[in-house]
């Protein structure tokens, strides 16, 4: 009888000295809530921390591939088997044990679901015993790795409390949190899962609260979140009793060019494809030379950000070297003459033949941000005699017009190259946002494919690197300039001053959730 | 009317009559000062140099609130007239017969009872946004009132003795609603659509200010209260007082100046 209480009172006090104890609940207001509820198959936990499902591996600070629910993994020989052996310590919420056969269905129901996961490489994914799962690939995917750092284990839909249609509002799952409510538009309450096979999380209680930027602020200023996103904007008003906490990213922004001449094709919704001016290379050249990135920073950023020129600025897979030494207008106006684009008197701007050197430049008109950038860098290039239109229009609308024909702010950035295979290959062109300006260059493609193939990291990276530039062509600044990138954004956050967030990654595009990544390292640091 | 209320009239027309010329050529002097970035001059409180302080793109705001208010004005008299004219055809077309008398009073009924401010954001949305949508909406969602008075008007105009006279010198309809009765509600018209202006423009800011009314790229009140919003948290004030002031003392003026025609008439 002695030992226990013994033990009892040890793990009180050490429980007690934890500086976790001293505060049980935070309240957030970093935005993101799930329009299809919290689903890893239709594609929550893509950014940050999936909270109520683990993954197979997870992703460590420098991105490679760390222990999650797998402990072992392997990829075959011919590069087209994963074979990963589990904990055997691993339970749901609900207490009943996770197993291979959950893992298999969860990578097989993803695959038939046709989410935000990209599963199209998986041939089919089975339990070779209780412990252990094989994943069979159609073809070589490096990439593939990826979605077993980012898909959530959901319970096989044949055993008791499984997966079903109502499951990303109940969802269960054997991460660090479970739901205890979820009301829609206003607030998630999340609940530490007792069951959880890590370290438990230093807070009992997570609330999410989903308020629109100004009731962020305005709850921020009034004390009552604990972290909270926000706009680069107001960086620099954080109130008194909170610190600012910046998380360096490569959430970028940038223009992508349709790269079609516009010969009245159209996609399969009717939308117009190709633009005349913007598929001329010297353009596209031009508005990269006129931008300047250091300004955008300032203006649209307030500072709180980076100067882009490429998807992935600064990570493995991207060229160091790809940069464009801007603004340099004498060199643009250059370019712009060499390739028959004569300015007229009468309205100052730019013709080839009868062709104006105008196109618009559409942003998601709910994007202050973006409207900025638009703004500021049609300001830019006007000097040259380019007139960029700012335009701003609803996501539909810009499906149902201007996603193939305008120019529009985009912004991607990930922790996978991948995104860049969706942005730059031809088989991908006027698929979804990625890649709907109809790039398309063989000579890209093949480096794209080859660093899929590739056998290992190093070998693919130097591929994707080439895609960029391989000194001849490439989708980058110094080859096709299929994009003017513009910059990289700072996700500004204001944390009590007693929430220590450890040590943040490079977040990927998404503010908010991002910054979840690392949740189990937070600490709060006051008595 | 003494010489006091004339004076206090001709004090309301004279200030409407520079409001409209100051709005009406603002657009010749201004030129291209209310979108004219100054990337070192950001967000600058109000001082000689910047006499409304500027925006975040460095704007000036004195340009940007003059020609929102242009702006403004003019989308909301083009709502004004064509939500009038609405009306007036309507309410004409009800004195042709019982059953159209009888589907418009309907019409009004239906309208007057749906929340307008609903009603205006599914129009303006339906329609895509941008200048045209904002003017139809705020038309086809401000008529019902003025139709309603007009309709009245005209119902008792009809009953008159020189009307009478000329049925009686069988004259069609048609005819005697022309001829006859529009002429004695044209007054009311211009004072509905003077009363309706303010109104229209309110409204235009409000669904702008929503993100379904003008493009934010102009510099539209609703545009500039909506940027304020973003900044306000952060202490610049004078991005939201200024446009909001502008607003408030056109929509005060005009509203002055027909409520004392409405007298007068």
């Amino acid at each position: 009888m002695r030992r226990p209480i013994i033990l009892a009172l040890a793990a009180t006090c050490v429980a007690l000295s934890a500086p976790a104890l001293a505060k049980d609940q935070l309240v957030l207001a970093i935005g993101g809530e799930p329009e299809q509820g919290f689903d890893p198959l239709l594609g929550w936990g893509q950014y940050g921390s999936p909270l109520f499902q683990s993954t197979l591996l997870t992703r460590g600070q420098d991105l490679t591939p760390q222990p999650g629910l797998a402990t072992e993994w392997s990829l075959s020989e011919d590069r087209l088997t994963w074979t990963l052996t589990l904990r055997t310590d691993v339970r749901f919420s609900d207490n009943t044990p996770l197993t291979a056969e959950d893992v298999a269905f969860t990578f097989n129901a993803a695959a038939e679901a046709g989410g935000r996961a990209d599963l199209s490489a998986l041939e089919s994914a089975r339990a070779i015993d209780g412990n252990t799962v094989e994943l069979t690939l159609k073809t070589p995917r490096i990439t593939f790795i990826d979605q077993l750092m980012t898909l959530g284990i959901v319970p096989n839909a044949e055993r008791e409390n499984g997966y079903g249609d109502e499951y990303g509002r109940q969802p269960l799952g054997s991460g660090p949190y479970r739901l205890v409510e979820w009301q829609e538009g206003e607030q998630l309450i999340v609940e530490r899962n007792p069951y959880f096979y890590g370290p438990a999380p230093v807070f009992e209680r997570l609330v999410f609260l989903f308020t629109d930027e100004a009731a962020t602020l305005s709850a921020a200023h009034a004390g009552q979140v604990d972290l909270a996103a926000v706009p680069p904007a107001l960086a620099e008003n954080i109130p008194e009793q909170m610190q600012r906490v910046i998380m360096n990213s490569v959430d970028n922004r940038g223009i992508l060019f349709p790269m079609q001449p516009d010969e009245g094709e159209q996609a399969a919704n009717g939308a117009p494809i190709g633009n005349n001016v913007t598929a001329d290379l010297a353009i596209r050249q031009a508005v990269n030379l006129a931008l300047d990135r250091e300004t955008l920073v300032d203006v649209a950023l307030n500072g709180f950000g980076r100067p882009a020129f490429g998807p992935a600025d600064g990570l493995p897979w991207s060229q160091e070297g790809e940069k464009v030494a801007a603004p340099n207008l004498a060199r643009a106006n250059t370019l712009l003459k060499e390739a028959g684009w004569e300015r007229q008197e009468e309205d100052g701007l730019r013709y080839k033949g009868d062709q104006p050197a105008r196109f618009r430049l559409t942003y998601p008109s709910s994007d202050a941000t973006r409207q900025q950038l638009a703004q500021v860098s049609a300001e830019m290039v006007r000097p040259l005699g380019i007139e960029m239109q700012p335009t701003g229009r609803h996501w539909d609308e810009i499906q149902r017009e201007a996603l193939h024909q305008d120019a529009i702010v985009f912004g991607f950035g990930s922790h996978s190259p991948q995104e860049v295979f969706y942005l730059f290959h031809s088989e991908h062109a006027g698929f979804g946002f990625y890649n709907s300006g109809y790039y398309a260059n063989e000579a890209v493609d093949q480096h794209l494919d080859a660093a899929q193939a590739a056998a290992n990291t190093e070998e693919a990276n130097q591929h994707w690197q080439a895609a960029q530039w391989d000194g001849d062509t490439g989708y980058g600044v110094q080859g096709d300039t299929s994009w003017a990138w513009m910059v990289n954004l700072a996700h500004v956050y204001a944390t009590n001053r007693c929430l220590d967030l450890g040590e943040l990654g490079v977040a990927p595009h998404g503010h908010g959730w991002p910054v979840t990544a690392n949740l189990l390292e937070w600490r709060w640091t006051c008595d | 009317m003494n010489s006091q209320p004339r004076l206090v009239a001709a004090g309301y027309a004279g200030v409407f009559g520079l409001l409209v010329l100051l709005l009406l050529s603002s657009s010749l002097w201004l030129g291209d000062s209310p979108l004219h970035m100054q990337f070192e001059a950001r967000l600058m409180p109000p001082s000689a140099e910047h006499w409304l302080g500027t925006d975040a793109l460095g704007r000036e705001l004195w340009a940007r609130t003059l020609a929102g208010l242009a702006l403004s004005f003019g989308v909301g008299l083009s709502a004004a007239l064509l939500g009038t004219l609405i009306a007036l055809s309507l309410a004409s077309l009800a004195m042709l017969s019982p059953i159209l008398d009888a589907l418009v009073s309907l019409l009004i009924d239906t309208l007057l009872s749906v929340p307008h401010l609903i009603l205006l954001l599914l129009i303006a949305f339906a329609l895509g946004g941008g200048t045209q949508a904002v003017i139809i909406a705020v038309a086809l969602t401000h008529w019902p009132s003025l139709a309603r008075l007009l309709r009245a008007e005209l119902l008792s105009l009809r009953n008159s003795p020189y009307v009478a006279i000329s049925k009686g010198f069988g004259k069609r309809q048609g005819f005697i609603v022309w001829y006859h009765l529009l002429p004695h509600v044209l007054p009311h018209c211009l004072v509905g659509a003077l009363l309706l202006f303010p109104h229209a423009i309110l409204h235009e800011a409000a669904l702008t200010f929503l993100g379904v009314g003008l493009d934010p790229t102009q510099p539209a009140i609703g545009v500039l209260l909506a940027d304020a919003m973003r900044y306000l948290t952060g202490g610049y004030w004078w991005l939201g007082v200024f446009p909001g002031l502008g607003l408030l003392l056109m929509v005060l003026a005009i509203e002055r100046f027909a409520s004392m025609l409405r007298k007068a008439l």
